[in-house]
């Protein structure tokens, strides 16, 4: 029933809410092995799109295949192989650690000795094995999104769903779930990943989607993606005369963008723009590498479009 | 609705709420008696005492049987209105199990099982507290459980449905104000209905704490015949309806 190690397949997915269209015929299709990240601002769709492929919230057009199997409420057979981090803590606070784990991992009708078994190896996996008996309310946030990870992992999914897995941390912790995910990775599991940081997007996702207003505006990898959206390099100039730079650089290649009181040269190369600029008396220049995060505003816009 | 909706995963549903409930069994345990006792005691003792006889026997006894089932109303009643809606809202239980091969039907069912197990529990606790005025016999310990499952499940299940439409916790104080204390007033508890006026008799109708209160009465009292039977049923039945309105309902609440 799979064909080509997809184990996602989503084709023109449609999900209205009344009038509003939260996601707009959407295709794509996750790999075996692969994390896909869908990188979007909040209001993009991204966490109705994983809650269809869920098997929690039904679609309105299109087809979702997990597995071999169309995506419904009654799909137990999904559920039962996705492991999921969402975006919301929703761990028992009545609960200790261990109780959170061991209950989650009697849902999926494990036999209680390899419930115990797993609990135990997945909180050491996110060094939370020592915090076992503590209540949920004595753990950081750090902490309570590796817990949702450990949690995720029980019932060995074959794909990870991970609806913003860092936001609100500091970057200690954000770092510490990266490096947990990153060695998740190199097992092979396979992840979706929804994120609104550019970063985590470059750093752990081999494939993207960036996603705005229920569409999907480019997919790639991020680095062919920086490739072939905006190049190698930017250069930032800031309070000038547009035009008049413009000239000087006449014949040179690269693409540009003002936005508010800068200037961006996006280009292969930048020797030749910075060397005709060096002539131009007191400019304020910027060159760096070009990073996703321009091309994330040059599809989106730089502007605030909320 | 399918079969396959509902499966032996209720159970984990109801093992969670066990797991949880042990850690604050002590403090809600007093609670939910508290207010049964309270009326035992004034109304029962303080009022009995200027009454004399009703319906042939001592204020007290009379009022017996229907705390035996108003205890447990309220037990269920809490347990699925704002227990449930701090599960449902505020620890987000439920997001977390649907996730998993759970229906959200189960996750309801689940529910209801726990409300029907803490009403049976104070009702257990109240007849060993009624044990002490000599009121029940041996009999009623094994009949009242029956009838505290039917009292379980039908107002464990009404308040589910209250539950799933509503926005936070003041919502409960209208469905406990505006339907089941005047329920808990008016259905035969505190006073036998053949004496009241023709509209309260035909309100208590509607009431069904009131079938509930008569059935208990026969089996304290030991008069059970077959209308007590069908009254039993009548519970029973209504208590089917809600019970798949509820499910219905809170798929509605959480499937968006
Ligand atoms: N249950 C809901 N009811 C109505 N609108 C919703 C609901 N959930 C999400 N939305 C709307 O759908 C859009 C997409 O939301 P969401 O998928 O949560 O985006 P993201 O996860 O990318 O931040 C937003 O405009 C959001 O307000
Ligand atoms: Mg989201």
């Amino acid at each position: 029933m799979m064909n080509d190690g997809i184990l996602i397949d989503i084709e023109s997915l449609v999900k209205k809410y009344g009038n509003l269209t939260a996601v707009d015929g959407i295709s794509f299709a996750v790999r075996k092995g692969e994390c896909m990240g869908i990188l979007g601002p909040n209001g993009a769709g991204k966490t109705t799109t994983v809650k269809i492929i869920q098997c929690i919230s039904p679609s309105d057009g299109g087809t979702v295949s997990v597995f071999g199997l169309p995506a419904g409420l009654s799909q137990r057979a999904v559920k039962a192989q996705l492991g999921v981090v969402p975006q919301e803590n929703d761990l028992d606070p009545d609960l200790t650690i261990r109780e959170n784990m061991e209950l989650f991992g009697a849902l999926f009708d494990m036999p209680k000795k390899t419930v115990r078994e797993r609990v135990n190896a997945n909180l050491k996996f996110v060094e939370l094995y020592e915090r076992a008996n503590d209540k949920i309310v004595s753990l950081s946030g750090g902490m309570k999104r590796r817990l949702l990870v450990a949690r995720a992992l029980l019932n060995e999914p074959k794909v990870m769903i991970l609806d913003e897995p860092t936001t609100g941390l500091d970057p200690q912790a954000r770092h510490m779930i990266w490096q947990r995910l990153r060695s998740l990775k190199s097992k092979g599991v396979t992840m979706v990943l929804n994120t609104q940081y550019m970063e985590e997007a470059e750093q752990l996702c081999d494939r993207l989607l960036i996603m705005h207003k229920g569409r999907i505006l480019k997919e790639g990898a991020p680095d062919e993606l920086i490739k072939n959206e905006v190049g190698e390099e930017v250069v930032e100039i800031r309070n000038h005369e547009v035009k008049g730079i413009l000239e000087k650089l006449g014949g040179l290649e690269f693409m540009h963008e003002e936005v508010g009181d800068t200037l961006y040269l996006y280009c292969r190369e930048s020797r030749d723009i910075l060397t005709r600029l060096a002539g131009f008396g007191s400019l304020s220049v910027l060159r760096r590498p070009a990073t996703l995060e321009d091309v994330f505003l040059r599809l989106t816009g730089r502007g605030l479009n909320e | 609705m399918s079969e396959s909706m509902l499966s032996h995963r209720i159970y984990y549903v109801w093992k969670r709420n066990l797991v949880s409930y042990r850690r604050f069994a002590i403090p809600s345990f007093i609670a939910s008696l508290g207010e049964p006792i309270l009326y035992l005691i004034a109304m029962g003792i303080g009022m009995g005492s200027y009454m004399g006889l009703v319906d042939g026997m001592p204020y007290l006894n009379f009022l017996a049987p229907g705390l035996l089932v108003s205890t447990s109303m309220f037990s269920a009643t809490y347990e699925c209105t704002f227990g449930a809606f701090v599960r449902m809202k505020i620890e987000k239980v439920y997001n977390a199990l649907i996730v998993t091969p759970l229906t959200v039907e189960e996750v309801v069912a689940g529910e209801i099982l726990w409300g029907m197990t803490r009403s049976m529990l104070s009702g257990f606790i109240m007849l060993g507290v009624l044990l002490a005025f000599g009121i029940p016999n041996w009999k009623s310990f094994l009949l009242m459980p029956l009838l505290w499952v039917a009292v379980g499940f039908f107002f464990s299940s009404l308040a589910i449905i209250v539950t799933s439409f509503a926005p936070h916790f003041d919502f409960f104080t209208y469905y406990l104000e505006l339907y089941i204390m005047p329920m808990f007033f008016f259905s035969g508890i505190f006073f036998p209905l053949d004496r009241m006026p023709a509209a309260v008799k035909v309100i208590s109708h509607f009431m069904p704490l009131t079938y509930a209160v008569r059935v208990s009465r026969s089996f304290i009292y030991g008069n059970a015949d077959w209308s007590v039977l069908l009254n039993l049923a009548a519970l029973i039945i209504a208590g089917l309806f809600i019970f798949y309105w509820a499910m219905h309902r809170m798929k509605k609440r959480l499937i968006k």
